[in-house]
């Protein structure tokens, strides 16, 4: 691409696009558009500036090109430091294209903050919980998704440059706006030849012809022309590092998988917000928003990695189920097994790394924009897109997604084709699918979408981890010898620890700590049948138990204390709150 | 004897390199080991010495604040970007190999010496890849450990570091302590009562002692020496088969600034053809490790399901790479090129574990010459065999993830004891030369008593493995391989031959300093205890006076290795017209060096870019061919044609260029005019 050429037309792109936006961002956020890399800064600061006390807004790291990335803290200091409160982690738009992560961001926290005071059950979970929400994980993609002229599906890629043809020329050869419209659409040229002719259903779109059949066309691909003059064209884009590819757990190299980057956390903001997300051990459940297809997927992302234990699947299986009903349509998969094996993935790397639960939502769903009627079949036609695309298109057909782009966008979801002089093919046509489109919904759909994904990132913060110590005995056993039991409970689906962090030891567990100036803990340790008394005792050290409140459950202990006075249990957590009673013996 | 007209100019610089570029390399001997801080003084002291070939880079700084310092010398100093291709020599990644930080100063001291070294390319030396661990050895108590200086919680307890090691008896020394025990399971050695072994119920011993490393239980659990001092690894910190949730090896591969700092510097230096590492392992020997479960084997590949419709194979059936590519070529889209790591993606095959057999052939080559150059240097008595590569090291991400050829020297193990009645033993070396007709022919008594003697099973008997080489099912080429990975066997009375060793080598050279006898002591948790074993490094660390010696002697051949790296060159053009101002133009690009262009590994995982050819000219229009030819693989002393077409109005001279990354390129003028 000539990039002077580009820069003048990204530039007159923007103005013409952002009139009268620039007015400026305030709360109530709107969600009836899109917001360009730009807007989601300010939305930021507006939300910082309306709602000063119950946020925090800081700076991650920076991406490969040196943009910002922000994360917002919701957390009510009045109730206790983030830290010490289950966290709730959020991304999106970690693939430059897919920018409703960023909306649904920007909804999660205008509704939390917005609704906080004024609703009850929002309030008592702001004050319990803390939200850590990074809207725009892959800032530039999100930047030039908007400036540069794209298709719905480029702009995935962090901006290290990469020698995708390996001709030792880097990023040579992008796809060209040639008709100069912020669009990458599709080159077609008449050839008898072709695999192609124009669909008699509808003469904007072509179907593939049947053998003896006469051809019409040949699709010559995206829009651009061999700047580099190697015979091909757009073989050389942006990129390609992809940012859900780079993490640190089960990385393997590009040639197992491409796109996975020289090696892990090569992008320097993917590393930047790991280290930010390492920092902080009280996250209990990520979501990174992606789209597209409609699915709410967990782990394992590869098979090899076996499954999770049974305990992580109860709680992944809860929510993910909630999930489905939150958002009808949507499908709660597993990564590996119904949609492809990936290395390197950020849900995987919070799982296996700090511990947490997490899924990858894939937002916007095809039938969403079929123009069906409730009685109405399925159209015929062939689906939209091929591959991975139509897998995910759920069967709509391109005829029927015209007629939605037709009779509720007006025709702007698709460009009809126009005459065009290529410099190498002659005359050619341009046309297709615009850039926001087909895996972008119409604007009036944002809000329903970010609304109810939204509510499904609150029903699961609503489970985070939350247990109550009770000191249910104290019962005196001989001279100056107590019987002391307590027990822990949660009543929350999330446990205060995963099973696979405990299986692979991964962090300390939970700790009760039992002190008191003229006490000691002779035994102690699990109490596992309080009617025949049973106690796993801790053989070393009984004053400090280990331990892990299961979710929906309790865990109970039981301790000889020998002495007087007040003893102190002291239930300390990554995840949960910590909690403590005294008791005095006597 | 005439000069070849090539050899000329070379000849001239080395001796212009003798007379005049004689470098300065500071009077260093090499009669001590230096700590971390003093090779960092002793890099910047030669680079001072020696402005205008050499400087130091700064890459990182470690948990415990040491700075990771790089040595660069070359031509090319003053450029960021490098025209020449470079060594990389790493040095003690795990910092517990004192030696092999002297052996990369020597190296630099050599490399600065011999301009004819570094006329034609750089040279990156480091040599302490793990400052905080390598300070360790320098310290009291002395001990054994890899360890970075990050915090790390070993027994996900409520403290960290609590628990490390004491030096209960004073001497400086971290030993072992053996405590009388009911359920005791080691036993001294008959013979030998300063080695322990355990116990064989089935020869009616019993074992008395308990083993713990010396210390306290500092914390109180009941464990001893649980969570000592230290976090990662560095030596085993690499993506390649990295150990994820080990306690040493970090949060994530490149999780500590100076791993990460390798990262970057290999990302941003692509004119690096070659690695060395000082260490343990030694790829200069030992060719690296094979028989790894978990290869993609290209000629067994299996379909799943849900891709073999898609592409109409079958899943039952296994097929060669070869034969998936025919499969899925009618389906790609026109002009996309198919490449076999492509398929092995797509198919999830995952990563390469073994290494590829064409890259064995030089590695073997180059061990043979290693051996005769060891032979020259009487270097060549027999001692323990070097580490086996470990997983997650260095020179294995080197080999697999950077695709370069990756060697690797260990400059000391202890010496073989003398060996009772080992003179019929068949060597792996013996045996792979032998073809499987001749190790049959050996007989099934002698068979019988090699697999006895390499510590085969007792199950495993000479008729299978005669079974096995007949059906095809093993080789004697295989045999070997599993041989050398087998541990050695124990000697007659169970005692570890290694132990035997060190206590040979420190009766005989160390004057037994290499060994604390076992002495009582009163342990305030454990009672009744004694104190005693190996001393730490005497069996990886020779004493001082030995170092310049073995440095003298092994050290140099890295020059040797060096001189072998592939390179490219323009070994021949012609040119043909083929009517009006038309004309064929054909260029052969040979690799003159003795190491491929890439390795098989580096075409496996296509990160080293194909050798670019390049035509132009005045008024030079190509008609056939690409204006950037793209070569991607030369066999070592081997050649590849390139041809165009090309159109020119008049007979002009044009320019032909080879370009390559990291393994030198060319350029030569052709004269359209003197076509024939």
């Amino acid at each position: 691409m000539k990039k002077a050429a580009a820069l003048v037309l990204s530039i007159l792109f923007i103005g013409a696009a952002l009139p009268a936006q620039k007015a400026g961002i305030s709360v109530p956020l709107r969600f009836d558009h899109y917001y360009t890399l730009e807007q989601v800064y300010e939305a930021l600061q507006a939300l910082h500036k309306a709602y000063p006390g119950l946020t925090a807004l800081e700076v991650v790291g920076r991406s490969d090109e040196g943009r910002p990335i922000y994360a917002m803290t919701v957390n009510n200091p009045k109730t206790g430091p983030a830290l010490g409160k289950p966290g709730i982690y959020v991304d999106g738009n970690m693939h430059g294209n897919e920018i409703q992560g960023g909306e649904i961001s920007l909804y999660l926290l205008d509704y939390l903050l917005g609704s906080y005071g004024r609703n009850d059950e929002v309030t008592q979970l702001v004050d319990k919980v803390c939200f850590y929400v990074v809207p725009v994980v892959n800032v530039d993609g999100r930047h030039h998704f908007f400036a540069d002229a794209n298709t719905s599906s480029s702009n995935r890629s962090l901006r290290i440059p990469t020698d995708d043809d390996r001709d030792g020329l880097v990023d040579e050869d992008f796809p060209d706006d040639i008709d100069g419209d912020g669009n990458i659409c599709t080159m077609r040229i008449r050839d008898p030849f072709g695999a192609w002719k124009t669909d008699p259903e509808d003469p904007r779109l072509m179907v593939r012809i049947k053998p003896g059949e006469k051809g019409e066309w040949t699709i010559l691909g995206e829009e651009g022309i061999d700047n580099d003059g190697d015979g091909r064209v757009n073989e050389d884009a942006e990129g390609y590092v992809d940012p859900n590819r780079n993490w640190g757990f089960d990385w393997a190299p590009p040639y197992v998988q491409s796109g996975s980057g020289e090696y892990p956390f090569s992008g320097t903001g993917v590393k930047a917000l790991a280290e930010w997300i390492f920092a902080r051990p009280n996250i209990c459940i990520g979501w990174s928003f992606h789209n597209f297809g409609g699915m709410y997927l967990r782990g394992p992302s590869r098979k090899g990695l076996g499954e999770y234990p049974a305990q992580d699947v109860a709680v992944l299986d809860y929510i993910g189920r909630q999930a489905e009903r939150i958002m009808p349509g949507y499908r709660y998969l597993i990564s590996w097994k119904d949609l492809y094996t990936t290395y390197g993935d950020s849900i995987e790397w919070l799982t296996q790394t700090t511990g947490a639960y997490a899924y990858v939502p894939e937002v916007f769903q095809a039938v969403s924009e079929s123009f069906r009627g409730a009685s109405e079949k399925p159209q015929g036609g062939d689906a939209s897109g091929e591959g991975m695309m139509a897998m995910l298109s759920s069967g709509v057909s391109e005829r029927e997604r015209l007629k939605f782009s037709d009779h509720l966008a007006q025709g702007e979801l698709y460009k009809p084709w126009t005459p065009f002089k290529h410099p190498a093919y002659g005359a050619i046509e341009i046309g297709g699918w615009v850039k926001m489109s087909s895996r972008l919904g119409a604007p009036f759909t944002i809000k329903d979408l970010v609304h109810r994904n939204a509510m499904v990132v609150i029903f699961s913060a609503k489970h985070a981890p939350e247990v109550t110590l009770e000191v249910t005995e104290v019962k005196a056993v001989g001279r100056n010898l107590y019987r002391v039991r307590t027990r822990l409970a949660n009543g929350k689906a999330i446990p205060t620890m995963s099973a696979v962090a405990q299986k692979i030891d991964l962090h300390p567990k939970d700790m009760l700590k039992i002190s008191g100036a003229g006490a000691k803990v002779v035994a102690g340790g699990l109490l596992t049948d309080p009617y025949h008394d049973r106690v796993v005792n801790k053989r070393h050290r009984p004053e400090v138990q280990l331990l892990v409140v299961p979710g929906f459950g309790k865990i109970e202990h039981e301790f000889l204390v020998e002495g007087r006075g007040s003893v102190t249990f002291r239930y300390e957590s990554r995840w949960a709150a910590d909690v403590s009673k005294t008791v005095e013996l006597k | 004897m005439t000069l070849h007209k090539t050899l000329r100019p070379v000849l001239i610089v080395l001796l212009a390199g003798l007379w005049l570029g004689q470098a300065a390399s500071a009077d260093l001997a090499f009669d001590r080991y230096r700590k971390p801080e003093e090779l960092n003084a002793a890099l910047r002291d030669l680079a001072k010495a020696n402005p205008s070939v050499a400087r130091v880079h700064s890459l990182a700084k470690s948990a415990g604040g040491r700075e990771l310092v790089l040595l660069e010398i070359g031509p090319e100093t003053a450029r960021t970007a490098k025209s020449l291709p470079a060594v990389f020599v790493a040095a003690n990644m795990e910092g517990t190999v004192p030696i092999a930080g002297e052996a990369a100063l020597y190296l630099a001291k050599l490399v600065l010496e011999k301009a004819e070294a570094r006329s034609d390319r750089t040279w990156y030396i480091l040599p302490c890849g793990n400052p905080d661990a390598a300070a360790r050895y320098f310290a009291k108590p002395l001990y054994r450990n890899a360890r970075n200086a990050r915090p790390h919680n070993d027994d996900q307890d409520d403290a960290v570091d609590e628990d490390g090691p004491d030096d209960l008896d004073g001497d400086g020394l971290i030993t072992v302590m053996r405590v009388k025990d009911p359920e005791g399971e080691w036993m001294a050695v008959p013979g030998e009562p300063r080695i322990m072994k355990k116990a064989d119920g089935s020869k009616g011993e019993k074992g008395v002692w308990k083993l713990y490393p010396e210390g306290l239980d500092n914390d109180g659990d009941g464990r001893y020496n649980e969570d000592g001092p230290g976090g990662v690894n560095l030596g085993t910190a690499f993506p390649h088969l990295f150990k994820y949730h080990a306690p040493d090896s970090g949060p994530w591969p490149g999780s500590e600034p100076e791993t990460f700092a390798l990262f970057q510097f290999f990302d941003a230096h692509r004119e690096i053809g070659l690695t060395l590492v000082f260490g343990e392992s030694n790829f200069c020997l030992t060719p690296p490790r094979g028989g790894r479960r978990g290869e993609a084997d290209l000629n067994q590949i299996k379909i799943p399901a849900n891709v073999a419709g898609f592409i109409n194979a079958d899943p039952d059936k296994t097929y060669t790479m070869a034969e998936v590519m025919e499969l899925v070529r009618p389906l790609a889209p026109p002009g996309m090129e198919l490449t076999e790591s492509m398929i092995a993606s797509f198919l999830g095959l995952g990563a390469v574990v073994n290494p590829l057999d064409e890259d064995l052939k030089f590695y073997k080559e180059l061990s043979d010459k290693y051996k005769e150059f060891l032979k020259a240097a009487k270097l060549d008595a027999k001692r323990l065999d070097p580490a086996p590569d470990k997983d997650g090291s260095f020179e294995l991400w080197s080999y697999y993830h950077l695709g370069l050829p990756s060697f690797s020297m260990d400059l000391w193990t202890l010496p073989e004891p003398p060996s009772e009645k080992k003179e019929d033993v068949l060597t792996p070396d013996q045996l792979e030369k032998m073809t499987n007709d001749e190790f049959i022919a050996l007989g099934e008594e002698k068979i019988d008593a090699f697999l006895k003697a390499a510590g085969a099973p007792d199950s495993f008997k000479a008729k299978q493995v005669i079974a096995g080489l007949q059906g095809g099912m093993m080789n004697t080429k295989k045999m070997a391989e599993m041989m050398r990975q087998m541990p050695k066997p124990p000697s007659p009375e169970g005692a570890d031959p290694k132990e035997k060793a060190l206590l040979a080598w420190s009766d005989k050279e160390l004057g037994g300093k290499g060994f604390v006898p076992w002495k009582p002591f009163k342990h305030p948790t454990l009672g009744e205890a004694e104190i005693g074993g190996a001393v730490p490094f005497a069996d990886n660390t020779p004493p001082a006076a030995k170092i310049e010696g073995l440095l003298a002697g092994q050290v140099p051949w890295a020059l040797e290795v060096a001189k072998k790296m592939a390179r490219i060159r323009i070994a021949d053009t012609a040119v043909k017209r083929l009517g009006t101002g038309v004309y064929e133009i054909k260029v052969w690009v040979e690799n003159a060096g003795e190491l491929p262009y890439p390795t098989a590994m580096g075409r496996r995982n296509m990160r080293i870019i194909p050798a670019v050819v390049t035509v132009a000219g005045p008024g030079v229009e190509i008609v056939e061919g690409r204006a950037r030819s793209l070569v991607p693989a030369v066999q070592a002393r081997g050649a590849q044609l390139v041809t165009w077409i090309v159109r020119a109005e008049r007979p002009v001279k044009v320019e032909v260029k080879a370009e390559t990354q990291n393994a030198w390129g060319d350029s030569r003028t052709i004269d359209l005019g003197g076509a024939k």
